[in-house]
């Protein structure tokens, strides 16, 4: 509704439209020491989109590049990680080569208004020598348009929404509990009503109960705003709990999406299947099979699928070729060259 | 703040002690506002009288009431160190915080400068300074001359500080917030290191202050304005030790003394106050 109001312009068409589509982008990590040059290939040919009104799921171990993904789409990136190629295209704004190469003053318009960014480790998103109140006023005000008073009526409407007390404004973060100062962060990352949150791990430092509540909280704000997200976080109970579609990552790139309950239902990549089969199941007391090997290194990946080393459906083509993302029912794509065989296999 | 100053007072027995012994430092140095002697005027008073009735720290041997020139050279004293930790302060604050967060070419430009000032002996170049610039040589100017050569240590720590704040969430949060280089500085960071500018500053005061004693004792500033320094150099030039003056010597070293532990304990009790979390501990969990 708001949103509409704000953005005459938007037709209905578009907002059917992905809020963002990612085309084969490949963000890496240049670093030149001592006459080495090295490549860190931690985003390496993505394709994916997030629709409007959804929350979509980026799941992967440690080193997967999710957060250096994001970083990238949010164009909050320094060196040594780059932009190497691809294209990032956002609903709220033209041209598509994403924000790092867009004008300062429109990126500085894009940014919270359309797009806010819940940064990883957000529990120190708040500066700990300053009142909540005032780091409010130093991120969001600039973006609200509004005066004073009308700014502070606004904030505390917004974090009634997140069932905080106007009180809470004038405490400094350390004398809120986690879970009050995760709810802090997230009204502050929605306080602008914008088309697209990313959220990188945001409550990965919560108990699973104060976790829980954080999590409905974000899906009501979510639904209420109509807005776009992108989650990420490891933790696949998470995901199911809270995304509408999941992507996986594995060693820089993506290798499978689909719907959540269908990741969870019926994974078609071994290493989806690896993943899922890991979970713990109430009443299943089997010993779980673990996945021999460890994640390769970015700076020296396998060579064709990057799973390769460590797949049992791995034949010689898998070693040379890379496998491309095929459509293999609605709304699921598996990057796999034996898809069909991995399928077949209980 | 009344609340903040009763908190302090009791629940920290340094700040306490610290503010008695600067409030006595600076009270007499507001006395000198109400002298009955010009600061200047000699023998207007017998020579050589020890502490009594009539002339509490008692005279000089140049016929001064000890007490109120006394005054007068506390004041001058006090001044000459609040200046130069006012001006070191600005200095070192804008360049060690731009450093840390820019960090790149404007760091290693801004820290050679930081370094190079910090190996260059600084007494020598002010005896230097003096000996050229002679009767040109106000207080004003060598507190300014104290200050450009008293930013470079703290910069670099301050500098160290901002290191980190840089790759902390809120500073990223900041800088995807939209908020300029100079925004961040002067909202996010500065607020952060207060507590180490504050107790810096202190410290600087008291070792601008030390320097300048030296300096005067020596005879390295203007000898005619009063000061603690320039007052322990008369002394000297009247052998007021040898000749049994000891009051002449005493009192200026006690006061000057007392004003270095008094600014030191400030120091260190204030850093309680201005971080909240410290502040906390010491309150014993209670908040106002």
């Amino acid at each position: 509704m708001s949103a509409a109001m704000r953005n005459p312009a938007a037709k209905p068409e578009a907002a059917q439209g992905p809020v963002v589509a990612v085309r084969d982008l490949r963000a890496w990590y240049r670093l030149r020491l001592f006459g080495v040059d090295r490549e860190v290939k931690a985003v390496d040919g993505i394709t994916f989109e997030v629709r409007k009104d959804e929350i979509y799921g980026l799941a992967g171990e440690s080193s997967s590049g999710k957060s250096t993904l994001v970083k990238t789409i949010a164009g909050a990136m320094r060196p040594p990680l780059e932009i190497v190629g691809g294209e990032i295209q956002f609903s709220f704004m033209d041209g598509t080569m994403g924000l790092n190469r867009a004008p300062a003053d429109l990126v500085e318009r894009v940014r919270w208004r359309h797009l806010s960014y819940v940064m990883q480790g957000s529990m120190s998103v708040l500066n700990p020598v300053r009142r909540i109140g005032t780091s409010f006023f130093d991120f969001a005000f600039r973006h609200m348009g509004l005066d004073n008073a009308g700014f502070e009526a606004a904030v505390v409407a917004h974090l009634a929404r997140v069932n905080l007390p106007a009180s809470v404004l004038k405490a400094y973060p350390h004398e809120l509990s986690g879970g009050m100062r995760q709810r802090v962060t997230i009204a502050l990352a929605t306080i602008c009503r914008p088309q697209f949150i990313i959220a990188d791990e945001p409550t990965t430092a919560l108990d699973v109960v104060v976790q829980k509540d954080v999590l409905a909280m974000f899906r009501s704000i979510q639904r209420e705003m109509a807005s776009s997200v992108l989650f990420v976080t490891h933790d696949m109970g998470v995901h199911a709990h809270l995304t509408d579609r999941l992507g996986i990552m594995y060693a820089g790139r993506l290798v499978e999406e689909a719907r959540t309950p269908d990741v969870f239902a019926r994974p078609r990549h071994p290493y989806t299947r690896h993943l899922i089969h890991s979970l713990p199941r109430i009443g299943d007391d089997r010993p779980r099979i673990g996945l021999e090997g460890t994640p390769p290194s970015l700076a020296n990946p396998p060579s064709g699928c990057r799973f390769h080393p460590r797949c049992v459906f791995a034949t010689e083509r898998c070693r040379v070729e890379v496998p491309p993302m095929e459509q293999v029912a609605p709304d699921h794509r598996v990057a796999c060259f034996e898809k069909d065989r991995v399928e077949a296999t209980p | 703040m009344f609340v903040v100053l009763r908190d302090l007072l009791r629940y920290n027995s340094e700040f306490l002690a610290g503010i008695l012994m600067t409030g006595v430092v600076v009270a007499m140095a507001l006395l000198s506002f109400v002298s009955p002697y010009p600061p200047l005027d000699q023998f207007v008073a017998p020579m050589d009288v020890p502490p009594s009735a009539a002339h509490w720290f008692g005279t000089t041997s140049r016929g001064q009431d000890l007490f109120w020139l006394l005054t007068y050279s506390i004041r001058n004293t006090l001044a000459f160190g609040l200046l130069v930790a006012i001006l070191s302060r600005i200095l070192s604050l804008s360049i060690g915080l731009l450093a840390g967060y820019r960090g790149g070419w404007v760091d290693r430009v801004l820290m050679s400068i930081n370094d190079t000032f910090i190996v260059i002996p600084l007494f020598p170049i002010l005896v230097l300074f003096y000996f050229v610039m002679r009767d040109n040589m106000s207080w004003v100017m060598l507190a300014v001359l104290t200050a450009l050569l008293g930013w470079s240590y703290d910069a670099r720590l301050i500098r160290s500080v901002a290191l980190s704040l840089r790759h902390r969430e809120f500073t990223q949060t900041a800088v995807f917030s939209g908020m300029r280089t100079h925004e961040i500085l002067s909202r996010e960071h500065l607020p952060f290191v207060l507590p180490i500018v504050f107790s810096t500053s202190l410290n600087n005061m008291n070792w601008s202050i030390g320097l300048e004693v030296t300096l005067a004792v020596l005879g390295f500033t203007d000898i005619n304005r009063p000061s603690v320094g320039g007052m322990i150099y008369w002394a000297n030039q009247h052998s007021a030790v040898v000749a049994g003056v000891w009051w002449w010597i005493a009192f200026p070293v006690g006061l000057v003394v007392m004003l270095f532990i008094g600014l030191y304990l400030l120091a260190i009790s204030m850093n309680e106050y201005i971080d909240p979390r410290s502040r906390l501990e010491r309150g014993g969990g209670r908040k106002e």
